[in-house]
């Protein structure tokens, strides 16, 4: 007999969601949390997009901690001097549903307060080492030399998935599965948050991934800037392949120059650095999902690989809590059976499939390849400068038709034209 | 017969997060998260270190609001047997004197004590008055800022640091003793004793318990009355600018200023 149906290691969006739903109904749950107080030691950029909490907490989007709505989404592309933008505003976002801005530290702690008022218990500031295993089958987690038994195991550890590998279910990260985070929490007063941003009121929120185009050395990086209600969180994503081609870069390095950037800097002016933190992101897409789940075992979020970019959105906490609740769902399936093989899981990966969580990635497969590719972080920001500054500049010259000033500004983008437009056709393919 | 260990503790806001209001000159412990103060961290393992080699019963207490039971808890995780939270609203505003009346009537309460451990000050208040004062007023022998302690042949000894020199003390039990911050490295809670704890939960007294005369708690019970406090605004330093090719206009601006002689 087991001490606990299900034990879920990690209490991030995806280990919270899945003990919530365990605990409401009804299964014994033991939620291990590395960080004392959970969420202390979680960190993403800083969007939870979409309704994945709605089946979870159905009030979530008046009870749990919020910072402001996107109503503003923007994709900018920054050269050494310029800056070129999309600034997407509409009221018809909120209709459709778009994200809200989150700070994971609140996010996360009322995400486990909800787990243990379920009837959970959430034990935080201990670290799992490993899964225990009796014939072939998890049978709990193992702890300083104790084993605590469980039927299920959900492994939710995050982007650095220590216990699955520490266990053998999952082969030690390879740089190609990960990018390195880097993010600070700019202290901001509301009111300066919302003229700068040019947001209307302090429920609205301003959301923008940039492409940086111009760090020394041509480094690759992926920035982003959201607004939360007095704080700005500002970072960036920078590949593990290029900071090992890049030997003397250091991402500390990289987001002072995304905030020395002549078009960030004023916005930031006067802000104090609250927080800093540095962090795994998941970065592989399909190719690293390991195995999803086994005997007496699943894995969700991170730590399975599912999270999303196509450098124009970043999600990952939509797929944790999305794959945290199917795996909950799963393990109830299984209780009921009373059959926790790998065979009695397998209604994990079918719920998967018919998600939104395998489909994207299944869909975006690849899509890694052009987000870091010389086109997007070269080709179009350098192009698009020379194509912008003919147009908006006026020297007296006689003016060219749009078509060859397009052609003339390809010659500016270091990227020959011909990989341009087998790129570009690439690119829309996968996006 | 098992040793009975007392652990006084307290929660404190994180060191590192706490800011003081600027209007008011508090410590604004809203934007804080609680902690177990620091020596009494240092205080609980230098109870479990006896544990570890005699037969020993630990229980711990603190006087805190209702939320303090996650730091209790947290004692048990790392082995500490029970947890006592002296809780009233009768108890708010307490300064040391009350405190430590408090607490040693909480100890009488829970009857046999043969060693009471405390750390040796409390990182908001560093009065170090609560520890000796629960020795004054429970009329037991005292060590106060320890490095070592351990238990031998019915005797405590303890290790004093002191200005010029350490000095060793052995005393018969009862004995309090206080506990230097980084005396010692605490070992971490463990995943079996946390659920233990968890499921052991803690045991709550009030000022009702303890049949203490509510004038004696408290902010009534509080000899001590703050006049006012205030911050000090930090002193903006001169800086200045120097080229590397500017090197010898600073020597000799320094040698001006009287900073530097050659």
């Amino acid at each position: 007999m087991s001490e606990f149906d299900v034990i879920v290691v990690g209490a991030g969006p995806a280990g919270a969601s899945a003990a919530i739903k365990l605990a409401t109904s009804g299964s014994s749950v033991l939620l291990v949390e590395r960080g004392d107080p959970p969420g202390s030691k979680n960190v993403s950029g800083g969007v939870l997009w979409g309704d994945s909490l709605g089946s979870v907490a159905p009030d979530w989007e008046k009870a749990a901690p919020m910072e402001r709505y996107v109503e503003a989404k923007g994709v900018s592309f920054l050269t050494k001097d310029s800056k070129i933008s999309i600034d997407f505003r509409s009221k018809k976002l909120q209709e459709r549903r778009s994200g809200y801005t989150v700070l994971r530290t609140k996010l996360d702690g009322w995400l486990s307060k909800k787990a243990k008022d379920a009837g959970a218990m959430v034990a935080s500031g201990i670290t799992v080492d490993k899964l225990a295993f009796k014939d072939n089958r998890v049978i709990g987690v193992e702890q300083d030399g104790d084993i605590i038994t469980s039927d299920i195991v959900i492994l939710a550890e995050g982007a650095n998935p220590r216990v699955a590998i520490n266990s053998g279910i999952r082969e030690r990260l390879k740089d190609r599965d990960v990018a390195i985070g880097v993010k600070e929490i700019i202290k901001l007063p509301e009111k300066t948050i919302n003229e700068r941003f040019n947001l209307t009121s302090s429920k609205m929120g301003f959301a923008s991934e940039y492409v940086l185009g111009f760090l020394e050395g041509g480094v690759k990086a992926g920035g982003f800037i959201y607004t939360n209600k007095e704080s700005i969180s500002l970072g960036l994503v920078i590949s593990m392949k290029e900071m090992r081609q890049n030997n003397n870069t250091r991402s500390f390095d990289l987001i002072e120059q995304f905030k020395e950037h002549p078009y960030i800097a004023p916005l930031i002016e006067g802000g104090r650095v609250d927080e800093y933190s540095a962090h795994m992101v998941q970065e592989g897409g399909l190719k690293s999902v390991p195995q999803l789940y086994g005997n007496g075992f699943m894995v969700a979020g991170d730590g399975a690989g599912f999270s999303f970019s196509n450098g124009m959105v970043l999600q990952g906490m939509n797929y944790a809590i999305a794959s945290g609740i199917a795996a909950a769902e799963s393990a109830i399936k299984a209780k009921i059976k009373s059959n926790f093989t790998r065979e009695g899981l397998s209604s994990y990966e079918e719920r998967l499939k018919s998600s939104f969580v395998l489909q994207d990635l299944m869909n975006f497969k690849g899509i890694e390849e052009v987000t870091w590719s010389d086109m997007i972080h070269r080709g179009i920001p350098n192009m698009s400068e020379e194509l912008f500054l003919s147009l908006f500049s006026e020297n007296g010259q006689p003016k060219a038709h749009l078509i060859n000033l397009l052609i003339g500004a390809m010659g500016h983008s270091d990227v020959p034209r011909k990989d341009m437009v087998i790129n570009m056709y690439r690119m829309l393919r996968r996006m | 017969m098992a040793l009975e260990i007392i652990v006084m503790i307290k929660q404190v806001p994180d060191s590192q997060e706490v800011v003081i209001d600027p209007v008011t000159f508090t410590l604004n412990r809203g934007a804080a998260r609680n902690v177990i103060n620091p020596a009494d961290e240092n205080a609980i393992e230098a109870a479990l270190r006896i544990k570890d080699k005699t037969d020993a019963h630990i229980t711990v207490i603190t006087m805190g609001p209702p939320f303090a039971e996650s730091a209790l808890i947290d004692c048990m995780s790392r082995g500490v047997d029970d947890a006592v939270l002296v809780t009233d609203r009768a108890f708010a505003g307490a300064d040391t004197y009350p405190t430590g009346l408090t607490l040693a009537s909480t100890i009488k309460k829970l009857g046999k004590y043969d060693i009471i451990f405390a750390g040796e000050e409390s990182t908001d208040s560093s009065t170090g008055h609560v520890g000796p004062g629960v020795a004054e007023f429970l009329g037991t022998d005292q060590a106060s800022y320890t490095s070592e302690s351990w238990y031998e042949d019915g005797f405590v000894y303890a290790k004093r640091e002191l200005e010029d020199g350490t000095e060793i003390v052995k005393m018969k039990p009862p004995t309090l003793i206080t506990v230097l911050t980084n005396a010692n490295d605490p070992r971490r809670a463990t995943l079996r004793k946390k659920i233990d704890a968890m499921k052991k939960g803690i045991k709550t007294m009030t000022l009702a318990d303890l049949g203490m005369p509510p004038e004696w708690v408290g902010l009534r019970g509080s000899p001590t009355v703050v006049k006012s406090m205030r911050t000090i605004d930090e002193k903006k330093r001169e800086g200045k600018k120097f080229k590397i090719e500017e090197i010898p206009k600073l020597v000799d601006e320094l040698i001006e200023k009287k900073i530097i002689s050659i």
